[in-house]
């Protein structure tokens, strides 16, 4: 493995780095602030998106200064599609609960 | 062996989706099977030492490497043969307390869950297996009805930030040293900024997802709302595996500089959450919620024992986190199968159902005050161990009186809240009626962790001895 600290990356890489930065800003604003629960869902998965963007800017290391690896680090792909498919399930899962509760709010045994 | 623990919940959990009538029996037996193989891989390390296996044969750095070292194996054990009673406990009430099919695979995904962050050393393996947790956690809260969905919705979306902050740290680390190792993490290891920010952040998903304060709010509503069987599982084991990743990060990475600097936090955290937990176990008016209050507030002592770790590395501070860990477990386990028991038997939510409970279900009441010694801390039980263990390390430090005035008051607050309800139990004088005639073999499924609390004195030097020198 090639060794390299986040000061020798290039700056178009930092450019994507802090754009991946700020998409796990606003997703950690949305999920904080945010009173509807559906928006709270979607928050995490901006926050997700935020991060595996810096996965796959960080994949490209080394590989924009021109030398070292001749292809991107394999091993934060694998990470990625793992992280997706976790993310996935669990935003139908959340999705699936927010469905439940809704009907279970509408039904007129619950209402007051 | 290991590979076994992890493939049998697997299969048994499929095939309880196929065969939904057989669901129960494949719980009981998979559990069975398991606890007898994790004790043999407790006796296999303690002869042997750590074991150590790459699946299926890959080179070390690129397969998924799970080690096995003594205290991974007594957790592996204490998760197995708890899973194996709530499942007896489940097949005596599921038909009393319309538990729901789906109790029975995701139970044993629990299991799996559980074991596989026993035996995992990689950060993004432990990730996952964090995900898988938190998952089959949730599910299980939402199986008590319609009521239980609102926190189990709120369970779940903390639980998935708090992975989503912790996941963010993993890329960080691996970013900057190119492993996932944690052995050959901290051989590259180095302090500065960018370390240090990544282990705050994957500190604060971690005590996020263990309900260690000022992070715990969602815990009493979640475990609270599950049913007993669940709440039981959830407090006794599910927010320990955090908790053990949080120990893995700070003991194993962490630089020195790094560890004293975060050490007077978590001491202060976990004084915090015994104090404010407590007195909210002494405040609330419902029952299960009384126990899952006195979770946060118990929890607390395991964080003030990794502080105290970390500041002092003494390693009867590391016996006495591990300690805490084992008797919790066991005692709360008790604590919420005997209140859910009594609870659904005198029916109704409230502490005052439990009024003259001593008279009506004396079995399950002795259990729920035997494991609230256990909590108290009450010679000769685990909770005493444990505490004692504390308690030495700080002398041994001397000069820390203000840690040991802070523990009295604490165990004074635990003794208050167990003894609330032992005293209305034995209130005689206006008994709550049962609904019906309280079942004798729930009770005393209740009773047996309690009794093995007890017994965990019995084997005090050996326990003691492995995990001071484990200590992760």
């Amino acid at each position: 493995m090639t060794e390299l600290s986040m000061t020798e990356l290039s700056p178009q890489l930092l450019l994507y780095i802090a754009t991946a930065a700020c998409l796990f800003a606003i997703g950690v604003y949305g999920f904080i602030v945010g009173p509807q629960t559906l928006r709270r869902i979607l928050a995490l998965n901006i926050i997700s998106a935020g991060i595996f963007m810096l996965m796959v800017v960080l994949a490209y290391r080394g590989l924009a200064n021109g030398q070292a690896r001749a292809s991107p680090d394999p091993v934060l792909h694998a990470l990625i599609l793992t992280g997706l498919v976790v993310a996935v399930s669990a935003t139908a899962f959340a999705l699936a609960l927010l469905g439940r509760l809704k009907q279970t709010q509408a039904s007129p045994e619950h209402q007051p | 062996m290991m590979v076994l623990l992890l493939v049998l919940p697997l299969l048994g959990a499929l095939l309880m989706l196929l065969w939904p009538k057989v669901a129960p029996l494949l719980t009981l037996l998979t559990a069975a099977v398991c606890s007898l193989v994790a004790l043999q891989l407790v006796s296999r390390v303690s002869e042997q030492g750590s074991l150590q296996i790459l699946l299926a044969g890959w080179p070390s750095g690129l397969a998924i490497s799970l080690e096995a070292n003594s205290l991974s194996s007594l957790l592996i054990l204490l998760t197995t043969v708890l899973q194996l009673l709530v499942a007896l406990y489940a097949v005596a009430t599921y038909r009393r307390d319309k538990l729901g099919a789906g109790f029975w695979p995701l139970s044993s995904l629990l299991q799996l869950g559980l074991t596989a962050l026993w035996l995992s050393r990689d950060l993004f393996n432990l990730y996952v297996c964090l995900e898988l947790l938190g998952i089959a956690a949730v599910a299980l809260v939402s199986l008590s009805g319609d009521k239980a969905i609102k926190p189990a919705l709120n369970y779940l979306l903390l639980s998935l930030f708090g992975s989503l902050c912790y996941l963010l740290g993993v890329a960080m680390l691996y970013g900057a040293y190119g492993v996932l190792d944690i052995s050959a993490l901290a051989l590259q290891w180095q302090a500065n900024l960018l370390s240090s920010a990544a282990l705050v952040l994957m500190t604060l998903g971690l005590m996020l997802k263990a309900a260690l304060w000022p992070l715990h709010a969602w815990l009493p509503a979640a475990h609270a709302a599950a049913p007993a069987p669940v709440s039981a599982l959830l407090s006794a084991l599910v927010v320990k595996g955090p908790l053990f990743i949080l120990c893995l990060l700070w003991l194993q990475l962490a630089a020195t500089t790094q560890a004293q600097a975060m050490a007077p936090l978590f001491s202060f955290c976990g004084l915090a959450a015994l104090l404010l937990g407590g007195i909210a176990a002494l405040r609330t008016p419902l029952a299960k919620n009384m126990v899952a209050y006195s979770t946060v507030a118990q929890l607390g002592y395991a964080t003030l024992a990794l502080g105290l770790l970390l500041q002092f590395n003494q390693p009867l501070f590391a016996a006495a986190l591990w300690l805490f860990v084992l008797a919790h477990a066991l005692a709360k386990a008790a604590c919420f199968l005997a209140i859910g028991e009594m609870t659904a038997t005198l029916g109704g939510k409230r502490l005052n159902t439990l009024k003259g409970a001593s008279q009506t279900m004396p079995l399950a009441m002795f259990a729920f005050a035997v494991a609230g010694g256990s909590l108290i801390g009450l010679p000769p039980s685990g909770g005493f161990l444990a505490k004692w263990a504390l308690l030495q390390g700080l002398w041994l430090q001397g000069d820390q009186l203000l840690y040991l005035l802070a523990i009295v008051v604490v165990t004074l607050l635990s003794a208050a809240y167990v003894f609330r309800v032992v005293a209305l139990a034995f209130d005689r004088a206006k008994p709550v009626k049962p609904d019906f005639a309280p079942h004798i073999v729930p009770q005393w499924l209740a009773l047996l962790p309690a009794l093995a609390v007890w017994a965990m004195t019995l084997y005090s030097e050996p326990l003691l001895r492995l995990l001071k020198q484990e200590g992760l």
